[in-house]
C-alpha cells in the first residue's frame, strides 16, 4: 500500500517558443485519485503529463507536498522522477525479451526483497506467463500496454500518469487494462489519465478535469471536482 | 606486371615466413590506433549524447562543426598538432613529437568526429522514449545514458569499426607526428610509402594485404552487426 499523500502543482506554465500551452494553470492529486483529464489536440495534456513527471521543464511551476509550502519544480524534479511514473500512448520496450524489460524495472527498485519472486508474480498479474523469452518489439499494443503496467507495479509509484492508455486496444485489452488500473487505485496510487475517450474510465475516475485555453478549466468546476474528490475520498474511508 | 607477381608473391612469403619487421610494424600500428580509438571513445559518446539530448545555446554550431572535421584531412590534423607539440608549441615542453603518443593524438582527433557525428545520428534517430522511459521508471542519468547506449549499438558498433578504419590505415598524421621512425613509430601506412619510395614493393605489399584483409574483417564485422540490427527478423 502506499502512504496517504497529497501533491499540488501550483503556477504551470509552459510555452513552446511563442506558442503558450499552459498558463498559470494548477492541479492537486493525493492518493486513492483517479484524475481523467480531457481536453483538445494541443490543449497541453500530454505536456502536463509530463511537467507532472519531471520530463518537461515547465517555464514556471510550484510544487507543495502535503501540507508543506510550495518549492520550485526544479528543486524536487529528482523526487518526481523517483515517485512519478509516465506511461507513454504507446509504451517503449527496451530491447531483447519481455523479461528483460520487467527485470530493468524491478532492478531499479532496491525496496524489492526477492526480485525473481516478484518478478514473477508481477508477470502472473499481468497475465504474461509464458511470453517471457518473447522478444518485447514484437507484443501486441496491448500486451506492451501490460508489460508498461508491470514494470510500473514493481517500482511502486505514487503517481502514475498514463497518456491515451485505452487508444488502439481491443475491448479485452482495454478491460484488463482498467482492471490493473483499478488495483493501482485501490493500492494508494494516484492515477492520471489523459485521454479523448472519458466514458472508458467513468467508474475508475474520481474526478474530470478539462484543459482549456491553457488551463485546467474553469474555477467552478475545478471546485465541483474537489468537491466531487472529497466524496469520493468520504466514502472510500466509510 | 611481372613485377607486381613477383612482389606479390615475395609479400605473401614474407607475411606467412614471421618476417619480424613486418609483424613488429603491424604490432605497432594495431597498438597506437587502438589505444587511440578507446580514448576516443568515452568522450565522443558523451559529446554525441550532450548534441542529441541537450538543449544549449550553439548546440547547431557544435553539430555543423563536428561536421566540418569529417572532412579535414588527416595532414591539416597533423600539420596543427605538429606545430602544438614541436618546442616552440605550448605542449613543446612534454617533448611528444615523434613519439607513439602523438600518433595516438593524431588519431584521436582524427576519429573523433566519426564517432560524434555517427553516434549522433543514432541517437537521433532513437526513439526518445528510451531515455524518458528509463528515467521514469527511476534509473539515475548515468544508468539512463547506458540504457540508450545498449538501445543503439548496432550504430555505435558501425561507428567504432568506421572510425577504426579510418585512422588505421592514414599516413599523414602519422608521418608528421610520428617521424616513421624504425621499431618505434613505423606503423603500416608508413612503412608502405617508405618501402614504396625505396622501391622495395614486396614489404609495401605485405603490409597493404595486412591492411586489406583488415577492413574486409573491419566490413564482414559491420555487415554482421547491421544485419543482427535489421528490421527484418
Amino acid at each position: 500500500m502506499i502512504e496517504d499523500f497529497r501533491i499540488g502543482f501550483r503556477d504551470i506554465s509552459k510555452s513552446f517558443g511563442s506558442n503558450r500551452v499552459l498558463e498559470q494553470t494548477a492541479i492537486s492529486i493525493a492518493s486513492h485519485d483517479c484524475i481523467v483529464i480531457t481536453g483538445n489536440n494541443g490543449a497541453g495534456k500530454t505536456t502536463l503529463l509530463r511537467i507532472i513527471a519531471g520530463l518537461e521543464k515547465p517555464g514556471h511551476c510550484e510544487i507543495s507536498l502535503d501540507d508543506a509550502s510550495p518549492e520550485p519544480w526544479r528543486r524536487l524534479r529528482k523526487r518526481l522522477l523517483k515517485s512519478v511514473m509516465y506511461l507513454h500512448q504507446q509504451p517503449y520496450m527496451f530491447a531483447g525479451s519481455l523479461l528483460r524489460n520487467i527485470e530493468y524495472a524491478a532492478r531499479l527498485n532496491p525496496a524489492l526483497a526477492d526480485r525473481e519472486s516478484s518478478v514473477q508474480k508481477a508477470i502472473s498479474w499481468a497475465g504474461l506467463d509464458g511470453l517471457e523469452s518473447q522478444s518485447a518489439a514484437s507484443l501486441s499494443g496491448g500486451q506492451k500496454q501490460r508489460v508498461a503496467l508491470t514494470r510500473a507495479r514493481l517500482c511502486h509509484p505514487q503517481i502514475l500518469l498514463l497518456d491515451e492508455p485505452t487508444a488502439n486496444l481491443d475491448s479485452e485489452s482495454r478491460e484488463r487494462t482498467l482492471q490493473m488500473l483499478r488495483e493501482f487505485r485501490d493500492s494508494g496510487t494516484a492515477i492520471v489519465i489523459v485521454t479523448h475517450d472519458p466514458g472508458v474510465f467513468s467508474d475508475l475516475a474520481t474526478s474530470k478535469l478539462h484543459l482549456q485555453d491553457h488551463r485546467i478549466k474553469a474555477d467552478d468546476i475545478w471546485a465541483a471536482d474537489v468537491v466531487e474528490l472529497d466524496s469520493v475520498r468520504q466514502s472510500k474511508k466509510r | 606486371m611481372d613485377v607486381l607477381l613477383t612482389s606479390t608473391a615475395e609479400a605473401f612469403r614474407l607475411l606467412f615466413s614471421g618476417n619480424p619487421e613486418i609483424w613488429e610494424i603491424v604490432g605497432i600500428s594495431f597498438r597506437v590506433s587502438s589505444m587511440a580509438i578507446l580514448a576516443a571513445v568515452p568522450p565522443a559518446l558523451v559529446i554525441a549524447f550532450t548534441l542529441a539530448y541537450g538543449s544549449f545555446p550553439g548546440r547547431r554550431f557544435l553539430i555543423s562543426l563536428f561536421n566540418t572535421f569529417l572532412s579535414v584531412p588527416a595532414v591539416v590534423i597533423g600539420l596543427t598538432l605538429f606545430i602544438i607539440l614541436s618546442r616552440q608549441g605550448p605542449m613543446g615542453d612534454f617533448k611528444l613529437l615523434f613519439t607513439q603518443t602523438a600518433m595516438g593524438l593524431g588519431q584521436f582527433f582524427l576519429c573523433l568526429p566519426i564517432l560524434v557525428c555517427m553516434a549522433h545520428v543514432s541517437l537521433q534517430a532513437a526513439d526518445r522514449a528510451a531515455w524518458e522511459t528509463a528515467r521514469t521508471l527511476g534509473a539515475n542519468r548515468l544508468r539512463a545514458f547506458f540504457t540508450v547506449l545498449y538501445e543503439i549499438r548496432f550504430g555505435l558498433m558501425a561507428a567504432l569499426l568506421a572510425g577504426y578504419g579510418r585512422i588505421i590505415s592514414e599516413v599523414g598524421a602519422s608521418m608528421m607526428l610520428g617521424g616513421n621512425i624504425a621499431h618505434y613509430t613505423r606503423n603500416i601506412p608508413t612503412a608502405i610509402a617508405l618501402e614504396t619510395s625505396k622501391g622495395a614493393f614486396a614489404e609495401g605489399i605485405a603490409l597493404g594485404i595486412v591492411l586489406l584483409f583488415l577492413a574486409f574483417v573491419l566490413n564482414s564485422l559491420l555487415q554482421y552487426v547491421q544485419g543482427k540490427g535489421s528490421i527484418n527478423p
